[in-house]
């Protein structure tokens, strides 16, 4: 999957703005191409110019808001000084991007059959895989490619676990406690698997 | 016939709960989930539509949900047997998780469910899986405890929390194993050393 914020022209990333409101609003289901025109303060026509359909339109939406999370995590990441604290800002990032998402909010209490598949088998296998990709980059000043990526999945799973099944004894969202699990089960097997961090 | 068949026993109520939950899955693997009707079930059951409704007032939904819980529950039951007497948490862990990946793969009814009806099986399915975390959690502690007896846990481990860590990596890894190859007993014994034990057992 490609993450081309950068690619986007100014119209087509207003349209996806737009298309934002829309299903903030109404959700994923009754969210038309015409709305998003309505919305974007365009015709119609230059709409369909950039995305031929719907779905065309939800993958781009996909793809730039990944890119938008990548971009906010590793931003955060940069200014940790361990693994650690680079760990625990990936999760509390992440959960505070998704969680305050007008789009994904709205499908999560909504419109939930629509997430329900990528909660299972090979659609959560891909889900999983691009997330592992997505905030790899976190991690790269102190592991290499492949430990980072691998180190992605695991962050993705853990993340994905208590968003979808929450806890009562655990937040997710709780920098302290996250930074605890992260202590406690993620990272000594990582720094140990590595030898020392660099 | 039918009132032989269909009197529940006073002493064990529960028997009539789960020979209509079996009755259900029988019917489901035959029809699928859309298909399966209430007339099926008293067919399949020798139960009368009556006692059904009494049994689960919320009708055929509430029947299908069950059934899912409890062929789930059958699942990890049969998981927990093969696992029960490993010799230590990490073994239990690698076998559990091979036996685990492959009696998903060889489960007719969940593949034939997943091909034909996806979108009936899986809010119920993901529902009734987060059920199993406590029961996972609780099966683990035992475990632990032994670990920690014979002096292999890391200093400072809390055991309820890594029972919790390792029921939600469990759950996670038998749906969706990602770049896990767990047919592969190398891989899955990294996986269990790094991911998974890494922060609960001494190296």
């Amino acid at each position: 999957m490609d993450f081309p914020a950068g690619d986007l022209s100014p119209k087509a990333t207003q349209i996806l703005d737009a298309a934002i409101t829309c299903i903030g609003r109404v959700g994923l289901t009754k969210t038309t191409l015409d709305d998003v025109a309505r919305a974007a303060g365009c015709a119609r026509a230059t709409v369909y110019r950039s995305f031929s359909n719907k779905q065309q339109l939800l993958v781009a939406l996909v793809a730039r808001e990944a890119g938008a999370l990548r971009a906010a995590v590793v931003r955060e990441a940069a200014s940790c000084d361990t693994l650690a604290d680079a760990i625990t800002a990936t999760i509390t990032t992440s959960v505070e991007f998704l969680g305050s998402h007008p789009a994904l909010t709205f499908v999560c209490a909504h419109e939930p059959e629509v997430l329900i598949p990528y909660l299972a088998f090979e659609r959560e296998d891909a889900v999983l895989r691009t997330a592992a990709v997505l905030v790899a980059p976190a991690f790269t000043r102190f592991l290499d490619d492949a430990e980072a990526t691998r180190l992605g999945e695991w962050i993705a799973r853990i993340t994905l676990s208590y968003l979808f099944s929450p806890s009562e004894n655990f937040d997710i969202g709780d920098d302290v406690q996250v930074r605890a699990l992260v202590d406690d089960f993620v990272v000594p097997g990582f720094v140990k698997s590595e030898g020392v961090s660099r | 016939m039918s009132a032989m068949t269909e009197a529940s026993d006073p002493r064990d109520p529960l028997s009539l709960h789960d020979r209509l939950l079996e009755a259900t899955y029988r019917c489901v693997e035959r029809f699928g989930m859309g298909k399966t009707t209430i007339d099926d079930i008293v067919k399949e059951s020798g139960i009368s539509r009556a006692t059904i409704y009494r049994q689960f007032p919320g009708g055929r939904d509430e029947l299908l949900l069950e059934t899912v819980g409890w062929e789930l529950a059958n699942y990890f039951n049969r998981l927990a047997d093969q696992v029960r007497d490993a010799p230590t948490l990490a073994a239990l862990l690698q076998q559990g998780l091979m036996y685990a990946r492959r009696s998903i793969a060889e489960h007719a009814v969940l593949r034939k469910m997943m091909d034909t009806e996806p979108e009936r099986l899986l809010p119920l399915l993901t529902t009734e899986a987060a059920k199993s975390l406590p029961f996972i959690a609780d099966f683990l502690l035992p475990y632990l405890r032994r670990e920690a007896e014979a002096g292999r846990l890391r200093p400072g481990v809390d055991i309820d929390r890594a029972a919790e860590y390792l029921a939600r990596s469990i759950l996670s890894l038998i749906g969706a194993p990602g770049r896990w190859d767990l047919d592969d007993p190398a891989r899955v014994a990294e996986l269990v050393d790094v991911e998974l034990l890494g922060g609960i057992v001494r190296k």
